[in-house]
């Protein structure tokens, strides 16, 4: 079995064409994907927690509002919630204006340490430094042209005081990212193993190694032992992409995250190569296997949530989606990989994913047909 | 010595069709024994039986002296099999596909010497795709032994052969046999049975004709010659009945209409009175052949058709 499965490895590794488009499709969406950069382009909002209630606290507000870079709101539920906000990332900046703000004398004491403050967290470090140099350069201008005061010769520094919190900022491309990992498992699996045994069959390799002693389980176990091998080194080499090349991150304990992700890796890949084996089983040709297994993934990448949320979808089809084996295979990969979760709190999605490991592999051998 | 294969009664039908039709015969140990037959004979369905690749409908197979339904792995072990036309994997070396084979038995023979064996050693790096066509029947065959098997079953291993090759794939199944091997063999080359099998199952339309030695085969026409004459015009009725007793006229007027196939107990007494009566009668000989009587002949008058290729 081990020299069944090392055998097939090397035949994979052999068949340079065949492995070059399996690793090079999902990894070119990885590029596409990379290349818009859908995060960075948007403004970010800004709420303002505003205790002075001045004149110069709605001037500083009108000219921040005046700034394409940020949509300017109220927050008005108190410092704590605001703060919250930012750290779980539901808030991009937060603009605390002190009372006191207009007053000159309290802006002049060293010891009154009176400032606006501007709280953002650590997500999109380039908008930042353009919000954090615009916010201050507003306040101080606004600052310096109180009417009826005289110049207070002050530096932004002195008025603005920035503090960073540290926040699991997840970007759409992180979470489109795992589903390019599920798409590339998923085609992979079912397409490569359908058409493999199709060929395999029209060449009568499988009646060749029927009239051997090999146990037909243990040449399935060699099989997809290969093949989920071929699973892990490609949904590596996307993160891997992903991550160098365009910025991606995965949240959470690094190691043990990571290998969550492999792992649920490897079980939908048991999945996608069990409705592999039903393919070749129905498909007279390799050619129709492959157009079967494409009929089969297409659907079920958009219907899962590859590339956006299926909440949009009409009638019942969301609930459908849910019961896809690839719905809950890219929802526990978020989980770990954008939420930071271990992977033991997936285990509702586990659970689903090794229900249809198992149904699968049943219909498999159920349908699997040698001649 | 329980028998190598033991067939009895054997039927296999698919829905009204009845590809094998009541078979029974035996295959001794450590003879060449050859199932001889055109295409759509059962030949390769009665071989899938014995290999454990169908069921059969009705009768019973024990291949040394092990029973296909309940034994179908003990006896996997330790037959060899060749498959008409059967591939390997593309993207593994001569050698690399027999060591992997080797891994599915529990005991196998070393890549190199199954290689040298079908002198193939040479070409133990390249694939199956860069072998000629003798090279890769040789290669098919070197797979079948890879476990040291008792029993070799070989489906038509010179199909597509040049004469060449096919006399140097004879000359394997001989050096195979005389390590005490017993080979089953299928084949619809007349020559290729007369050669080299012991015995041998003629079949036709599913069901078996014939099972005996191929020179007992060919004494049972009681003919030792057969004589093709092709004449200008058609022998009359009454010309044919005014053969000698010793001659047998086995096909009339086929071909091009004026051709037929005689056969003679004994040419140097009835060759003579044959020309005779065609000369005397103006029917005007055109061409003639003299050969011993072969296989073909036996089959010709077993099934009341020619083997062609």
């Amino acid at each position: 079995m081990v020299a069944l499965t090392l055998a097939n490895l090397k035949m994979m590794s052999r068949n340079r064409q065949a492995a070059f488009w399996a690793l090079f499709f999902p990894l070119l969406l990885v590029v596409v994907f990379g290349l818009f950069d859908i995060d960075g382009v948007g403004p970010g909002g800004l709420s303002v927690l505003d205790l002075s209630g001045s004149p110069v606290s709605h001037q500083i507000r009108e000219d921040l509002e005046a700034i394409n870079l940020l949509t300017v709101g109220e927050f008005g539920d108190g410092e704590a919630q605001a703060r919250s906000a930012v750290a779980s990332g539901d808030l991009d900046y937060l603009l605390m204006i002190p009372l006191g703000i207009d007053d000159p004398d309290k802006l002049r004491d060293p010891d009154s340490r009176l400032a606006v403050k501007l709280v953002y967290g650590s997500g999109n470090p380039g908008r930042n430094q353009l919000v954090d140099g615009t916010v201050r350069s507003v306040v101080a201008r606004v600052l310096a042209e109180m009417p009826g005061v005289p110049y207070l010769g002050l530096v932004e520094s002195q008025v603005v005081e920035s503090e960073e919190v540290a926040v699991a900022q997840v970007s759409y491309f992180d979470g489109v990212l795992m589903g390019l990992v599920g798409l590339g498992i998923m085609t992979n699996s079912i397409i490569s193993i359908a058409v493999r045994i199709s060929t395999y069959r029209n060449s009568s390799i499988l009646k060749r190694l029927l009239v051997t002693p090999l146990p037909i389980w243990k040449y399935f176990v060699g099989e997809v032992a290969a093949h989920v091998v071929l699973a892990l080194i490609q949904a590596a080499l996307i993160l891997a992409v992903g991550v160098f090349v365009f910025g991606a991150r995965i949240q959470g304990n690094l190691p043990g995250n990571l290998l969550g992700i492999f792992a649920i890796v490897a079980l939908g890949s048991m999945v996608f190569l069990n409705i592999g084996f039903i393919v070749s089983a129905w498909s007279r040709t390799p050619a129709a296997a492959s157009g079967m297994g494409n009929a089969i993934a297409l659907p079920m990448m958009f219907f899962a949530g590859t590339f956006f949320s299926t909440a949009a979808l009409p009638w019942v089809l969301p609930y459908a989606a849910q019961a896809l084996p690839l719905t809950p295979m890219l929802l526990a990969m978020r989980e770990v990989a954008n939420a930071g979760q271990p992977l033991w709190t997936t285990w509702p999605q586990l659970a689903i994913l090794a229900g249809w490991a198992l149904a699968t592999g049943v219909a498999a051998t159920r349908v699997f047909k040698f001649n | 010595m329980e028998d190598a294969v033991l067939v009895d009664s054997l039927v296999k039908r698919f829905g009204s069709v009845n590809a094998v039709d009541d078979i029974s015969f035996n295959v001794q140990r450590g003879e060449i024994f050859g199932i001889l037959g055109p295409n759509g004979a059962g030949k390769t369905t009665t071989l899938e039986i014995i290999e454990g690749l169908q069921s059969p409908t009705q009768g019973s197979v024990s291949v040394l002296g092990m029973d296909i339904r309940r034994q179908g792995a003990q006896i996997k072990a330790r037959i060899g099999v060749q498959l008409q036309s059967a591939a390997y994997f593309d993207y593994l070396s001569l050698h690399e596909i027999l060591a992997l084979l080797g891994t599915f038995y529990p005991k196998s023979v070393r890549p190199p010497e199954l290689l040298d064996q079908v002198d193939l050693a040479g070409q133990a790096k390249m694939r199956l795709n860069q072998l000629s066509g003798g090279q890769k029947q040789r290669f098919t065959i070197a797979a079948s032994l890879v476990n040291s098997p008792e029993l070799v079953i070989l489906d038509e291993p010179t199909t597509g052969l040049d004469p060449l090759a096919r006399r140097n794939i004879w000359g394997l199944i001989r050096q195979i046999h005389q390590q005490d091997v017993t080979i089953v063999l299928t084949t619809h080359y007349m020559e290729e049975a007369q050669n080299l099998c012991q015995r041998l199952a003629i079949m036709d339309q599913g069901r078996l004709v014939a099972v005996d030695t191929p020179a007992n085969l060919i004494s049972r026409l009681g003919a030792a010659y057969s004589v093709k004459v092709v004449l200008a015009h058609p022998l009359t009725d009454a010309q044919i009945a005014a053969f000698d007793a010793g001659v047998e006229v086995v096909q009339g007027q086929f071909q091009d209409q004026n051709t037929y196939l005689l056969r003679l107990n004994d040419h140097s007494k009835s060759l003579g009175p044959v020309l005779d009566q065609i000369s005397k009668n103006g029917a005007g000989l055109e061409h003639m052949e003299v050969t011993p009587v072969t296989l073909e002949d036996v089959f010709l008058e077993l099934t009341g058709k020619e083997l062609v290729d």
